[in-house]
């Protein structure tokens, strides 16, 4: 059992995923934009944070991301992709984009659930 | 004689001169006469004599000086000296001052006739020449004239060409071509190649390293600078020998900046409208796996709340397809227009009894204030319909509770003035800037719960734009938001051509 924040600005896409995640034992907790979310994690340390790369503007996202590792947030970012990579982003997991993997929208849960365990056997090994 | 050759005959001798008048007429020569040096001068300087038969010997003036004077001003008038002092000397001198022939006095009529005649050959001979050289002249002017003209023209192009001959030097280039190139100096006359862009050298080569003559054009793009803020096209032409084998090529560089940013502006809008399309598949998606799910257990409710969302989202994902295709129908111009008399007053008064559910649900006072026979415009009522629609749907959806709406129409010079204002959330002055643009949607606590899809203003702009009006919004957050429609009376020019195009 672990405690995630989602931020996603679409509500929908967050009641989804909470639900799936739940279904898992998951704590869920979630925001719709980057300034709730970033004040959700600074106040719940959660174990992994799933962001929406496209919010209030196009590459809100990765900004975030960005604020949480210069925040010395070192927790697991699974990253929501729609279509960034043709607005132009070049897609990778480094200092840019400092996240831990990307989950493609459309979400397949069973994908969802896969990266998630994933991710959090990897902070456990740390 | 055909052609009346026109003569002058000058001489001092009364009967001579009449009697050779005379004859010269019979056999069809145009005749006049001077009865001394002095009047042939003037006769011959002023008219242009085909032949002139001049005496040697006058009291006022020598045949020689009259022959002169004549030729000075018309050299193509065939002269013949006549004298009756007839010596081999005279004749040597009279040639030898320009005499075209010698006539000796006394004379028989045959000799003066066949002297004429050949004259007169030698006449049409020396005017066919004048005509030849004036015609080279000419064409040399016009030459010289078409060189400046295409010179004018080349220097005058925004596009840059450079011309090089097959063994790569330039032979021909404007102000533009050093621009874009970019080079300091071109010589004529100079190897270029290696100067070049490696792109722009390599295509040339093209030409001229290829074997045999290459007839088609090819093209290139590419940034001037590393900052990619400026864009060429570079196109190079073959021109042929009359023969069939390379002269040398043409380079067309063309600033292609502006073309560039609209392609930008156009994936840009494609991306977005991409993103957009995707959110609401991506939610419903979403819903529909958790309710194929096996292993996740529903409630009844949250079964009935998954495909109501499911619903609203499809929903709205079909009015954006047609918002969609609404903005693209104004942008291509093929929307049919009906241009006819409108009351602006009785189409808005049919907007809020279409929305009066609405109204009365969330407690609003409308005021609608017009001046009755002051709300008519020339216009297609389906779009101005449209332009309401949306502007009072805004002013409705992003009212507070039990608020007000402010319609009001006035009347300026050229202007329909139509302004709505709400007592609602209002705008900070960054969600202002954005407001007309696509997708963009206030996004806070206020407007989590309104639908829209963020073409509704977008659309909005591009209609008040087609007739050449004007949008303006004033707002306070937190206070409510004032958009002014100014719409012209007169069907403007813009409105024609789209009729035309019907």
């Amino acid at each position: 059992m672990a405690k995630i924040v989602i931020i996603d600005d679409d509500p929908d896409i967050l009641d989804a995923s909470s639900l799936v995640l739940n279904s898992k034992g998951h704590e869920v907790i979630t925001a719709t934009n980057p300034e709730d979310g970033y004040q959700l994690v600074i106040d719940n340390s959660p174990d992994l944070i799933i962001l929406d790369v496209m919010m209030n503007e196009p590459d809100d996202g990765f900004f975030l991301a960005q604020k949480f590792r210069r925040s010395k947030i070192t927790v697991p970012i699974l990253m929501y992709s729609s279509v960034s990579k043709t607005i132009g982003m070049s897609f990778g997991v480094n200092e840019l984009v400092p996240v831990d993997d990307f989950v493609e929208k459309p979400i397949s849960p069973s994908l969802l659930v896969e990266k998630v365990e994933h991710l959090l056997q990897l902070r456990k090994e740390k | 004689m055909p052609g009346h050759p026109k003569v002058l005959v000058v001489d001092d001798e009364d009967l001579l001169r009449t009697g050779m008048q005379r004859l010269l007429e019979m056999e069809g020569y145009a005749v006049d006469v001077a009865a001394n040096g002095t009047e042939g001068v003037s006769l011959g300087t002023k008219g242009d004599y085909d032949l002139a038969i001049i005496d040697l010997k006058m009291p006022d003036k020598d045949g020689m000086e009259v022959l002169k004077e004549i030729h000075a001003d018309k050299p193509n008038t065939v002269c013949f000296i006549a004298t009756a002092f007839a010596s081999f000397d005279t004749a040597i001198q009279a040639t030898k001052l320009g005499a075209d022939g010698y006539i000796p006095k006394p004379f028989s009529v045959e000799e003066l006739l066949q002297q004429l005649q050949l004259g007169y050959k030698k006449r049409l001979l020396l005017l066919e020449t004048e005509r030849l050289r004036k015609d080279r002249e000419n064409r040399l002017l016009e030459i010289a004239f078409e060189r400046t003209r295409m010179n004018t023209i080349v220097n005058a192009l925004e596009d840059g060409v450079l011309v090089v001959n097959k063994n790569g030097e330039a032979v021909l280039y404007n102000p533009s071509a050093l621009k874009y190139l970019p080079l300091n100096e071109i010589f004529i006359e100079e190897f270029i190649i290696p100067k070049l862009n490696p792109q722009i050298a390599a295509l040339i080569n093209h030409y001229l390293l290829a074997e045999e003559y290459l007839p088609q054009s090819f093209s290139t793009q590419l940034a001037l600078d590393e900052t990619n803020e400026t864009f060429i096209q570079i196109t190079c032409s073959p021109v042929p020998h009359p023969d069939g084998t390379l002269a040398g090529v043409v380079t067309v560089l063309k600033n292609i900046t502006e073309l560039k940013k609209i392609e930008q502006l156009k994936s840009q809008f494609v991306s977005m409208v991409s993103h957009e399309l995707k959110a609401p598949m991506a939610a419903v998606y979403g819903y529909l796996k958790l309710l194929s799910d096996d292993s996740i257990t529903l409630t009844g409710e949250q079964r009935q709340k998954f495909i109501e969302r499911s619903e609203f989202r499809l929903d709205s994902l079909l009015k954006m397809v047609n918002d969609l295709l609404d903005i693209s129908r104004i942008e291509m111009k093929t929307v049919h227009r009906e241009i006819i008399d409108l009351n602006l007053s009785e189409i808005i008064k049919t907007i809020l009894e279409l929305f009066s559910l609405e109204i009365k649900n969330r407690g609003l006072i409308v005021c609608f204030f017009f001046l009755e026979n002051l709300s008519s415009i020339k216009a297609d009522a389906e779009e101005i319909n449209r332009l309401f629609t949306n502007l009072i749907s805004n002013a409705i959806k992003y009212n507070q509770t039990n608020g007000r709406i402010d319609i009001n129409i006035s009347v300026t010079e050229n202007f329909l003035v139509t302004t709505i204002a709400d007592s609602g959330i209002g705008m900070k002055n960054e969600e202002k800037k954005k407001l007309f643009h696509e997708f963009f949607r206030a996004k806070n606590e206020f407007t989590k719960e309104i639908s829209g899809t963020g073409l509704g203003l977008s659309i909005v702009k591009r209609i008040v734009d087609s007739y050449s009006g004007k949008i303006e919004v004033e707002s306070e957050f937190g206070k409510g938001t004032k958009f002014i429609v100014s719409l012209p009376f007169r069907t403007s020019m813009k409105i024609e051509y789209f009729e035309n195009e019907k």
